[in-house]
């Protein structure tokens, strides 16, 4: 499954009143690229820290759902935070780990025991109440569908191909910084 | 009926700061000096609590909350500070979102401990070099920096950290004693 076919079906699922946090990575490219309307927040960097920035997100605005597009580096390199979320369990979060088993915008290197482990696995270990993991469009469809008709915490896993990802030649008009500043005035006209 | 223990009242006189300054939001990672302090927090019905599972989750987590509007407090010992430079540098100074962190003071001259002493020589300069503004609370009655803290942060657009040494979380018991 391509990367862009993944947040196609994330998308096409989406309240226009959800919240996309987009950790660093692939993940956001997706997103960033189908220049969806919906409130997102780029957590991009500090690395791994994005799913706790989305815990805390949901817990201030338990009015919105928050949906975190993940990357598969970023939470591998803190696994810990599953075990947060699931004791914080925020019914208003949801979880789309894309998975290619590299750091593709580091260069394609890949993860450590890449391929061999299951992020969806490690999720319900850690006591998350819903986990799924898609490996195709249909699959990934299916599970979309019930981690976004719940209404409880989950965490989806879907295994997207390599693609390249090289850094942007160009770092756009506005800082992270300016970007929060944007992202809260949008959140506080509702 | 027994009388409140020393560390139960600044417990007592620290979550009433943080009430007063409009925190809704605490997550938390023990150390026996702070004991008293989560257990109470646990117990304050206006700050959500979140344990977590270490000290840079719960930078990320205040950073959110933050974000969401909220204001917000991360308690954990100093050890939790160094591991999470990275954290507090890139909100601090790349995202600029508000929070304040409560960190028990290890390893200085009130601390009984050899395992401690590393902490309290590096933990100020730490902080410094990634321009985390700090205070540092001697005794009990310096708590009210707490409540000027958090408006500090918010203020800021930065993390404030507030070092809370032993007599400010446990009274004057001797250094070894917990």
């Amino acid at each position: 499954m391509k990367r862009s076919a993944a947040a196609t079906l994330v998308r096409e699922r989406l309240d226009p009143r959800d919240i996309v946090v987009c950790s660093l990575g692939s993940a956001r490219r997706a997103w960033v690229e189908l220049a969806a309307p919906h409130l997102t927040y780029n957590a991009s960097d500090p690395m791994g820290t994005a799913p706790a920035l989305a815990l805390g997100l949901a817990i201030a605005r338990p009015e919105r759902r928050v949906v975190l597009l993940e990357g598969d580096g970023d939470l591998a390199m803190n696994l810990g935070v599953l075990v947060t979320i699931a004791g914080a369990a925020p019914a208003n979060l949801r979880v789309a780990v894309f998975t290619n088993a590299r750091y593709e915008t580091g260069g394609g290197q890949p993860l450590p025991n890449a391929e061999r482990f299951s992020f969806a696995a490690i999720a319900k270990g850690a006591g998350w109440p819903w986990t799924g993991e898609g490996r195709d469009e249909a699959e990934a469809a299916k599970l979309l569908d019930e981690l976004l008709g719940r209404k409880e915490l989950g965490l989806v896993a879907l295994h997207v191909a390599p693609e390249a990802s090289p850094y942007p030649a160009d770092p756009g008009p506005t800082s992270q910084a300016e970007d929060r500043a944007a992202f809260q005035k949008r959140l506080a006209d509702g | 009926m027994t009388s409140p223990t020393p560390a139960a009242l600044n417990a007592e006189r620290i979550v009433g700061s943080l009430v007063r300054a409009g925190v809704e939001v605490a997550a938390s990672l023990p150390d026996s000096w702070l004991a008293a302090v989560i257990d109470r927090i646990e117990a304050e019905p206006r700050i959500r609590h979140v344990r977590v599972t270490r000290e840079d989750d719960g930078v990320g987590l205040c950073a959110g909350a933050s974000l969401g509007g909220k204001r917000a407090v991360l308690v954990c010992q100093n050890a939790g500070l160094l591991l999470s430079a990275n954290a507090l540098a890139g909100y601090g100074l790349h995202h600029q979102l508000p929070f304040t962190v409560l960190a028990a003071y290890r390893g200085s001259h009130d601390d009984g401990f050899y395992y401690q002493m590393y902490k309290g020589a590096v933990t100020e300069p730490v902080l410094a070099g990634l321009q985390v503004r700090y205070h540092v609370v001697d005794r009990a009655d310096g708590l009210g920096v707490i409540e000027d803290a958090v408006r500090e942060a918010w203020l800021a657009r930065r993390p404030v950290v507030t070092l809370l040494r032993r007599a400010a979380l446990l009274g004057d018991a001797a250094p070894g004693s917990r």
